[in-house]
């Protein structure tokens, strides 16, 4: 009978999740981000480009100028989200579960008790690769939606985080 | 009873060897079709009789040899708790299941089954890909023993300390629900027939105006007075034409029920209920309580004047296969819903709750979505035409009615254990389950919704995800937390 507690359950005494206990996202990992954006914008101008060289009339300088300025918009509007949404992004482990936040427009916070993790995973992509990040994905058996994904971790911590719900998971077993 | 030595490799019924060369058959015909199409058009070869004959002999042989080496090489066994599957002759498979892991097990009769008196029988899985089970041919009372033994196999793996529980569910079965053929007619004309109506209506749509050219072409021909004629009718025609598509779109869904729901059974055994129906297809399901996540149960305006629910069990998914297990009852009384949800749920307790209904916000973000945009879009282009503001304000009217049956329909209710959540529109549907089913919970919440203190709250469980719209913040936030702390203290298995 260690540590017995027997305490009554109100909705307004449990365990809050609060946003600013998150822990944020390795800051290397909004250079990624940037990264991606700017190759998402390369392929658009560069698409752009090629739609005008091919084109055999020329198109109206109004068409031109309100295309680019429709990229740069796009542009602009996307760094603007990355740099003041990347603070919203963060995740938290507790004693029983795991949970990952995110969104400037859209905010959205999912937890999973460790007694639904189904496995574990550690994955690396090339860009990541660069930066020594890694992610860390949480499957459980509700399919798609329900899985959790954790980018822009630093390899450590990936790791140490996958051998620590590894270990929460066994248990459960 | 259990005589039957399931460790030695032993092949599937001898009659199977039809059942292979039919479906080797159908494979070879769906691959060489196009083939096929190029020979019999091509009257050359066709000419050479003996050629043709040739390779008909040829093909045939070949079909054979597969039969007899696809039967020879077919071959199920268990070993080490595991139930084995070998086949393949040129490229080799072994498949494996795990006996604790089998999900539920099936059997099914098509119509040369029938004849044949054998039965196929099904095993899934849940979480392994592509490891589903299909043996063709089975004796029937072989495969009866088979499935009963697969099942209490895997029910000693799941539930070790419950010996008794083993004894109980040899005990005899219990009819839970049955349909008549005339229930069945009652389900059928109950049916949507405004989805199948309008299907049948757009393709009915095409030939009717294909109709008219062709009479017009006639006409000019012959005489104009039949032109004046069928022209003059054609009120008459399209009243016709509707009269004539709800009959058809009426006996599709009657015949459809009919021939999915014939003899419909759904039995209660100790730890499962089993589901029995088809008329041609024999299908034979057996669902254990524990799999299943999540019950719901749906009426609309013509099903609630028979006093009809269309019940759905939710199984468990399995996760890289992606396919919801569904098994459906397509029609029941309520006394039959109270009796299963008494069942599934305990004492209903969750009808003494208040409903909690989703904001107002709720309709007007529908509003503007499914009414607003759609309308000020096309109205820079349209704005001289009278008839189009007409049409405008009667969408407007019509989606802000329906949307606000939406948002009637929207509600929830919750009590300590379960959750049950109400929606729909011209139908209601609701859906209720153990709230330790859940496997994950998402909050979500726009920069509109945080203004008026709102959030949406998503509920994940194993065979998809419900979610609660536009509900109070702190709601949202509360039940976010009671499932968590609910489902961490939880001791029973969700599967």
């Amino acid at each position: 009978m260690e540590n017995f507690s027997n305490s009554i359950v109100t909705p307004e005494n449990l365990p809050d999740i609060k946003p600013e206990t998150f822990n944020l996202l390795d800051i290397k990992y909004r250079a990624i981000l940037f990264i991606r954006i700017a190759i998402f914008m390369l392929f658009v101008t560069g698409a752009f480009i090629l739609f005008l060289i091919l084109f055999d009339e020329k198109p109206a300088v109004g068409f031109i100028i309100s295309a680019i300025s429709a990229i740069l918009i796009i542009v602009v509007f996307t760094i603007v989200i990355t740099i003041f949404g990347f603070p919203k992004k963060g995740y938290l482990v507790r004693e029983k579960d795991i949970s990952f936040q995110k969104g400037l427009i859209v905010f959205k916070s999912t937890s999973v008790p460790f007694n639904r993790i189904q496995h574990v995973e550690v994955n690396q992509g090339i860009l990541a690769k660069i930066f020594n990040l890694s992610s860390v994905k949480i499957y459980t058996a509700g399919g798609n939606a329900s899985d959790l994904s954790i980018p822009g971790l630093p390899v450590k911590v990936a790791q140490n985080l996958k051998v620590f719900l590894s270990e929460k998971i066994s248990k459960y077993e | 009873m259990n005589n039957m030595d399931l460790s030695k490799p032993r092949r599937q019924s001898v009659k199977g060897l039809v059942l292979i060369f039919i479906q080797g058959a159908r494979q070879s015909i769906r691959i060489f079709w196009p083939l096929i199409l190029l020979v019999v058009l091509q009257n050359k070869i066709l000419d050479n009789r003996l050629i043709l004959g040739l390779i008909l002999v040829v093909i045939f042989l070949l079909l054979i040899i597969h039969t007899i080496l696809f039967y020879l090489n077919f071959y199920f066994y268990v070993s080490n708790g595991e139930f084995i599957l070998k086949t393949g002759y040129l490229r080799k498979k072994i498949l494996t299941i795990p006996l604790a892991r089998i999900q539920s097990v099936n059997t099914k009769q098509n119509l040369i089954q029938q004849l044949l008196n054998v039965v196929s029988l099904e095993i899934d899985t849940a979480g392994t890909a592509g490891k589903e089970l299909k043996i063709h041919a089975l004796e029937k009372a072989f495969a009866t023993e088979l499935h009963n033994k697969l099942r209490s196999v895997n029910f000693e793996n799941v539930e070790l300390e419950n010996s008794e529980m083993i004894d109980a569910k040899k005990s005899s079965e219990k009819l839970i629900l049955k349909l008549s053929p005339f229930d069945l007619l009652k389900i059928g004309i109950s049916q949507n027939h405004f989805r199948t109506g309008l299907i049948i209506l757009a393709f009915g749509f095409q030939i009717f105006q294909k109709l008219q050219d062709v009479f017009a072409d006639k006409a000019d021909e012959y005489s104009n007075e039949l032109a004046n004629y069928i022209s003059g009718s054609n009120v008459a025609l399209i009243i016709f034409l509707i009269i004539f598509f709800l009959v058809v779109s009426i006996l599709f869904s009657l015949f459809r029920t009919v021939f999915k729901y014939f003899d419909f059974k759904l039995l209660k055994q100790e730890n499962a209920y089993r589901i029995e129906a088809g008329l041609i297809t024999k299908r034979n399901v057996v669902l254990p309580y524990n799999k299943i996540q999540e019950l719901n149960w749906e009426t609309g305006p013509l099903k609630k004047m028979f006093g009809i629910y269309h019940l759905i069990f939710k199984q468990a998914v399995s996760t890289q296969n992606k396919k919801v297990q569904l098994v459906d009852a397509p029609g029941c009384l309520t006394e039959h819903l109270q009796l299963l949800k008494a069942d599934l749920f305990g004492d209903e307790v969750l009808d003494d709750t208040s409903k909690i209904y989703s904001n107002s916000y709720y309709f007007w973000r529908l509003w503007i979505i499914v009414g607003w945009i759609p309308v000020t879009l096309p109205s820079l282009f349209l704005y001289t035409e009278w008839q189009f503001w007409g049409s405008e304000i009667l969408w407007l009217l019509v989606s802000a009615g329906y949307n606000y049956l939406t948002l009637k329909k929207r509600y929830f209710r919750i009590n300590k254990d379960q959750i049950r959540i109400s929606k729909g529109a011209i139908s209601h549907k609701l859906t209720q389950m153990e709230l330790y089913k859940i496997q994950s919970v998402e909050f979500r919440q726009t920069i509109f919704q945080k203004r008026g203190s709102l959030a949406s709250l998503t509920l994940m469980n194993a065979s998809g995800s419900m979610t609660i719209p536009y509900i109070d913040e702190t709601i949202a936030k509360q039940i976010y937390n009671y499932c968590l702390y609910h489902t961490e203290i939880s001791e029973k298995s969700w599967m």
